[in-house]
């Protein structure tokens, strides 16, 4: 296992996601890699993250072929948009599947899966009652 | 623009697709696919000097171009093997048109083909078969129902910003059925869909029913790009006016974009090649794994606005007898998707409809078609101009 793969589980394993930061580029990396994807330099930083972000998107997965997951069917699967400005896949847990919208605020939790601490996101309090942010204008 | 050497499609083939391949491998379909159109195109075997294939689907990839030319006995003056999931096909045939413009060869076999393996399809492997490392160690954990729950996200996100509907997304899987109805050889074309019975099929990954999504199935296609001069008359050439390409992730969860897709560049770099627009296209030929796949390239191509796409196909007749003929073969959501062969249907099929020989589906206006090869999740875009000369 590389080096970095090993430093994200294991720090998740003690309670605490973090993820790379390039000094150089001012920027938060979402996954793990050895080289500053933007300036291809080494030497990324770890830092925790705030455990604040909204949902960038979501499906509700009804049919799954993965043996691990065909008992949590319907489950859902999300794209999280962190405070901190990544991407990352994630499930959205203990939520109800009418309650689930785009934009929403999310807020990080850990759950323990096939022996690994995992992040996912629970909505946050705010998200209950609140209606959805508005959307930031597309990148492309 | 290419230089002289006006290369143009001179010969198609193409298997039936079928949910069985009774046994048959990849490179027994590309054999039987390469034969016809070799034939399809008058030419001889030893004609063919330039091989380009898509990846197999249960063999081994170590030299594949080199296990097809073998099987095929084949000793071409160039050969390899584009790997950009879906639009590979249309890959092959943009790379063939540059070494056929170039003069490095005469007739380059573009041959794609695909075994369906249900065994292997709906198991962990099957899915972390197409999975990149970084998708099977951070993804993973988390049940990602590999393009379903990616295409998933992209509809849901396009749902939310525009208010599509299920509905009209349903009504581009109605349309292409009729168009399927029309087509002997499509995989589904035994009853007419309604926007009902879409919808009334399981959802798989919300917000997607049951007959949005392709069907895998084996099957495989050939087509020969040649120089116009050497084209000869079985059939009327038709010319590759110009291609464009675009990338901008591999997962979905790191494109710049859920709902505009590379497919924006793809087809601008393909329209100012070909020195054409959208307006003059008579004909299109989209990748359609999914029916948001449809809905997002008709708007990036620019059909209509980003966020009207819902209400473009709402009001658009998208089968042969309308004004913008969409995937008259049915697409692959009609045919099934033959895995890499699957993105080659939608070049054969334009052929037949720019030569004229689309039975019963053929559109009346068939000067200029659009085809576009879609890979990953909106990740590689090869988008192709193809015209009567």
């Amino acid at each position: 296992m590389t080096d970095y793969k090993k430093t994200y589980w294991d720090k998740l394993a003690s309670g605490s996601l973090c993820l790379q930061f390039c000094t150089a580029c001012n920027k938060f990396i979402f996954y793990p890699r050895e080289l500053c994807p933007y300036c291809l330099e080494r030497g990324l930083e770890w830092k925790p993250v705030s455990g604040h972000g909204k949902i960038y998107s979501y499906t509700i997965v009804y049919v799954s072929a993965l043996p691990e997951f065909k008992e949590e069917t319907p489950y859902i699967y999300a794209v999280i948009e962190l405070a901190e400005g990544v991407k990352m896949p994630s499930n959205l847990i203990d939520c109800p599947l009418d309650k689930v919208k785009v934009g929403l605020p999310v807020m990080l939790a850990f759950i323990e899966r096939d022996g690994k601490t995992v992040p996912v996101f629970k909505l946050s309090e705010a998200a209950l009652s609140t209606t959805p942010l508005p959307f930031e204008g597309s990148q492309l | 623009m290419f230089q002289q050497g006006h290369p143009s499609i001179i010969g198609i083939g193409e298997l039936k697709p079928t949910l069985d391949a009774g046994g048959r491998s990849t490179l027994d379909l590309m054999a039987e696919a390469a034969a016809k159109a070799i034939q399809d195109a008058g030419l001889h075997k030893d004609e063919i000097d330039g091989l380009l294939v898509t990846p197999p689907s249960e063999d081994s990839y170590f030299l594949w171009p080199s296990q097809v030319a073998e099987y095929l006995q084949l000793s071409p003056t160039f050969m390899n093997m584009v790997e950009l999931g879906g639009a590979s096909a249309a890959g092959t045939i943009a790379r063939a048109s540059l070494m056929v413009d170039a003069g490095v060869c005469k007739n380059c076999l573009c041959l794609s083909s695909g075994v369906w393996d249900k065994q292997v399809f709906n198991t962990r492997e099957g899915k972390t078969a197409v999975m990149s490392q970084a998708e099977i160690d951070y993804d993973l954990p988390y049940g990602p129902m590999g393009f379903n729950s990616g295409y998933g996200l992209i509809a849901r996100r396009h749902i939310s910003e525009y208010g599509t509907t299920s509905e009209q997304l349903a009504k581009i899987a109605v349309d292409q059925r009729i168009n399927a109805m029309a087509n002997p050889d499509a995989l589904f074309n035994q009853k007419l869909l309604t926007v009902k019975d879409v919808l009334e099929s399981p959802v798989i990954v919300d917000p997607l029913h049951l007959l949005e999504i392709v069907r895998p199935c084996s099957g495989a296609a050939a087509v020969i790009v040649s120089r116009f001069t050497q084209a000869n008359n079985t059939h009327d050439p038709i010319e590759i006016r110009g291609f464009g390409e675009a990338y901008t992730h591999n997962s979905i969860t790191y494109a710049p974009s859920l709902t505009i897709s590379p497919i924006k560049m793809a087809a601008e770099r393909a329209f100012q090649m070909a020195g054409v627009k959208a307006q003059d296209i008579n004909l299109v030929s989209l990748y359609d794994c999914y029916t948001i796949t449809v809905l997002i390239s008709l708007e990036d191509i620019g059909f209509c606005r980003k966020g009207e796409g819902g209400k473009f196909v709402e009001d658009t007749d998208l089968t042969y007898k309308g004004s913008l003929p969409c995937n008259t073969h049915g697409g692959q959501l009609s045919c099934g998707q033959a895995s890499f062969a699957g993105g080659m249907s939608h070049v054969t099929e334009a052929v037949r409809q720019l030569r004229g020989e689309a039975g019963l589906r053929q559109v009346k206006n068939n000067d200029l078609a659009l085809v576009n090869g879609n890979g990953g999740v909106m990740s590689t875009q090869c988008c192709l101009i193809l015209g009567r000369r």
